[in-house]
């Protein structure tokens, strides 16, 4: 018992504040840009991208970066001859359109850089929870046919380093206490029915949040007799969250968004 | 007993059934014998020479034979050889003589075989359908060369039934396959009479994704970013393993920093996957503290990855002849601290919970496995070495850096929950402390031979040992440096089985606990 306390005063705090502090500088394995100016136009990344997120604009012969089904896997920064491409370390790329996170000529838009400080985002939330769901938020996970990396992400928001219980946000064990269902993985053939079953049976208002390029797009799963390319077309979905897997922050990002919308 | 020894043995013993030996090289022996001889060929090799069954598959060669194959994967452990058996199956004819009953671990396979290519075993127990469930017509299969990948048939709807158990109060639970935790899907068939759990089926498949049929046709740089997508928490060893199978075929000895650098990241996930457990197995009994402070540990783990490699799930590591990058060149003496403060804080978090009575009386006699069960069903992993049987891919086929590296294999018997968390246990600390040996030891020099072609239409298998036990992956290659046909078998598919002997007898609360000490991936069952 002495030992317990002991540890327990050990390490009395180790949650990360996110998001009202942001983030430390995280590796550079997040959203990969193409340097137009540099870029030759070879196509190497277009033929060897292994999800085939990389995309040749037809009319301006311009490559883009389809972030819903990239899966962040580094390798088109390294074959670049040109080096044109390169890995940000940027994380928070959920948005409410898939489109939003398709390119047809350039991969970045201006107006997709996060307005606000994170200060004023953690106070918005909280009121939006306050005002959406009365004060708490009610998560359901289903996945739907992940290779399970997302899951574990999802589950480290409950880890001592990011607690998502100080948020106001919990998971909850069945979709009838749900408010929000956090989708992962495919929709595979074998799953379709039980997601199905799942969306019905929360109450609503509802939200969906596709977690993972394969819930957004298929990822690099996409296109086989047993997959679905992303949940929305078997649910309705509010806010696409790329990565492969995204990052716990990076998930909590997008429960924010969907919040706003909501 | 070498390659040819073995292959001269066999001549002796059936020297009519053996149509030829088509491949022996290192430690790989590949024997094609007539397929009506099966049985007793395969009844030889697992009973009289002991060798166990770990892997069959069928290959559709009719574009390149006009045959089916099968092949059965024996493994002699002591000499760390691989024999394969080829039998081939002539298309009118689509059926095979099923061996379960002579070697029980086969059952599974051939389920999955008559599900994915249409060939039967004639004389299975219990040949119920396993990949497709009750909405997959019953004439199509994805696996055969004819099959187009993008194809989706419509809906059947059919009934799937269950094992029943009828008796005067016994009754059903069905759980899942949403289940209440962040956990993958699965449903869970229990038979219960009071408590005690008597009969458990377990229906997976769930995220069946056709990762197999997906990387046919594909080039083998693709079927690297695959692998490494079948299982996120097993996304280095998987990789690992196909690398390896590529770089035999391609002929390519990798240089031994890389070789290093590949211990130390498969050594990290091995101690993220086991500590996640550990956490689990406290959470499950309501142990709140110790859990967390897995988690915590589990978090730190998490941070040595991220400095590393940048991924958390050790993604983007590997590369065909390879690593991408020196990744440990630098940042030895950070590395080097944090393992010591893990292991400190694992040896006092230890302390603590194996002298709180409370704990050690709910995973002590709890979902125990019998040693024969487990041999029988070719139970790899932990939950094999918590009943005596002692096998580590990283002894039996080592690659050159684990020949150099001193480590021994825990033992336990009792194949309890408490003699898997005591394995597991041994293995975080084994694993930190072979993490440091490779630091120590590591040699300087190249980290990558790449690889830019290989021959088509060769074969070969890499196996490693992953956090949840032995790993092989078969790759044959085809045309233009693609892949012909990728069988991935991780260890969750050899135990999944195993897990359901294991709880029979307990009771439903316990099951959970029972479960997370197995901690099987869905995703690398189901691919």
């Amino acid at each position: 018992m002495f030992n317990t306390i002991k540890k327990i005063i050990k390490y009395p705090n180790l949650t990360q504040n996110y998001p009202r502090i942001p983030l430390p500088v995280l590796p550079k394995t997040g959203k990969p840009v193409i340097d137009m100016e540099k870029c030759t136009g070879c196509g190497e990344c277009l033929r060897r991208c292994p999800s085939q997120a990389i995309v040749r604009d037809e009319k301006t012969d311009a490559l883009g970066i389809n972030l819903d089904t990239c899966v962040f896997c580094t390798l088109c920064e390294e074959i670049c001859p040109a080096g044109a491409i390169e890995m940000t370390n940027q994380i928070e790329l959920a948005e409410n359109l898939r489109t939003e996170l398709r390119s047809s000529t350039l991969v970045v838009k201006e107006d997709q850089e996060i307005a606000m400080p994170y200060e004023a985002i953690c106070d918005k939330l909280v009121k939006q929870i306050g005002k959406t769901f009365g004060r708490s938020l009610n998560i359901r996970e289903v996945d739907a046919g992940s290779c399970n990396g997302c899951d574990y992400e999802i589950n480290a928001l409950n880890n001592p380093f990011n607690d998502v219980e100080r948020l106001g946000m919990h998971f909850v064990a069945s979709p009838r206490h749900a408010d929000m269902l956090l989708v992962t993985g495919t929709a595979s053939r074998n799953m379709q029915l039980a997601l199905i079953k799942t969306y019905n049976a929360t109450p609503d208002p509802k939200l969906v949040v596709a977690v993972g390029a394969c819930a957004c797009s298929g990822g690099i799963f996409r296109d086989s007799y047993a997959t679905s390319n992303g949940i929305d077309g078997i649910v309705p979905v509010d806010v696409y969250i790329p990565g492969c897997p995204p990052r716990p922050q990076a998930i909590l990002y997008g429960i924010l968004k969907a919040i706003e919308k909501g | 007993m070498t390659v040819i020894e073995i292959n001269k043995q066999l001549i002796k013993k059936f020297p009519d059934e053996m149509i030829k030996t088509i491949k022996d090289d290192g430690n790989e022996l590949y024997v094609e014998i007539n397929s009506d001889k099966i049985r007793e060929f395969s009844g030889y090799i697992n009973q009289e020479m002991g060798y166990s069954l770990i892997a069959m598959f069928a290959n559709d060669e009719t574009p390149l034979i006009g045959k089916y194959a099968i092949y059965y994967v024996f493994a002699d452990r002591v000499s760390g050889v691989l024999l394969t058996v080829k039998t081939a199956i002539e298309p009118q004819q689509m059926t095979f003589k099923s061996i379960a009953r002579k070697v029980h671990a086969a059952a599974r396979y051939e389920r999955e075989i008559k599900d994915l290519f249409g060939l039967n075993p004639v004389g299975h127990p219990n040949p119920k359908r396993l990949v497709f469930h009750s909405n997959w017509p019953r004439d199509t299969f994805p696996l055969r060369k004819a099959y187009d990948l993008k194809q989706q048939p419509e809906f059947a709807n059919e009934k799937i039934n269950f094992t029943k158990v009828i008796s005067e109060g016994v009754y059903e639970i069905p759980v899942g396959p949403v289940h209440a935790g962040i956990i993958e899907p699965g449903h869970f068939r229990f038979s219960v009479a009071g408590e005690p759990i008597i009969n458990l089926e377990a229906q997976l498949y769930f995220v069946h994704k056709g990762i197999e049929k997906m990387c046919e046709g594909e080039s083998i740089e693709k079927g690297l970013f695959v692998a490494e997508r079948i299982s996120g928490d097993e996304s280095f060893t998987n990789s690992y393993s196909y690398c390896q199978a590529i770089e035999k075929i391609a002929g390519v000895k990798i240089p031994e920093r890389a070789e290093y650098i590949r211990v130390i990241f498969a050594e990290l996930e091995r101690l993220t996957s086991h500590l996640g457990d550990l956490g689990g197995i406290c959470l499950d009994v309501a142990y709140g503290f110790a859990a967390y402070q897995f988690r915590m540990m589990r978090g730190w783990v998490y941070a040595i990855a991220d400095e590393l490699c940048g991924m958390r799930f050790l993604r983007g590591v590997n590369r065909l002849g390879g690593v991408r990058k020196d990744f440990v060149a630098g940042k030895e003496a950070s590395l080097i601290g944090q393992l010591k403060k893990i292991r400190s804080e694992l040896e006092e978090t230890e302390t603590i919970i194996k002298s709180n009575s409370l704990f050690i009386d709910r995973v002590e006699n709890t979902g125990i496995l019998s040693a024969r069960i487990a041999a029988d069903l070719n139970a790899v992993g932990p939950p094999a070495r918590a009943v005596g049987i002692g096998w580590d891919v990283r002894k039996s086929f080592p690659n050159s850096a684990y020949n150099q590296l001193i480590f021994a294999i825990p033992e336990h018997y009792n194949g309890d929950v408490n003699c898997r968390m005591n394995v597991k246990i041994e293995e975080c600390y084994q694993a930190i402390d072979l993490m440091l040996a490779a630091i120590d030891s590591m040699p300087g020099g190249s980290i990558r031979e790449a690889i830019i072609t290989v021959k088509p239409y060769q074969f070969a298998f890499g196996i490693t040992e992953a956090p949840r036990g032995e790993n092989i992956h078969w790759v044959m290659t085809g045309e233009n440096n693609t892949i012909y046909r990728y069988k991935i078998r991780t260890p969750s598919f050899c135990n999944w089985p195993v897990l359901c002997h294991a709880v029979k007898g307990n009771l439903v609360p316990d099951f959970p606990l029972i479960n997370k000490s197995f901690n099987l991936s869905y995703a690398g069952n189901d691919l």
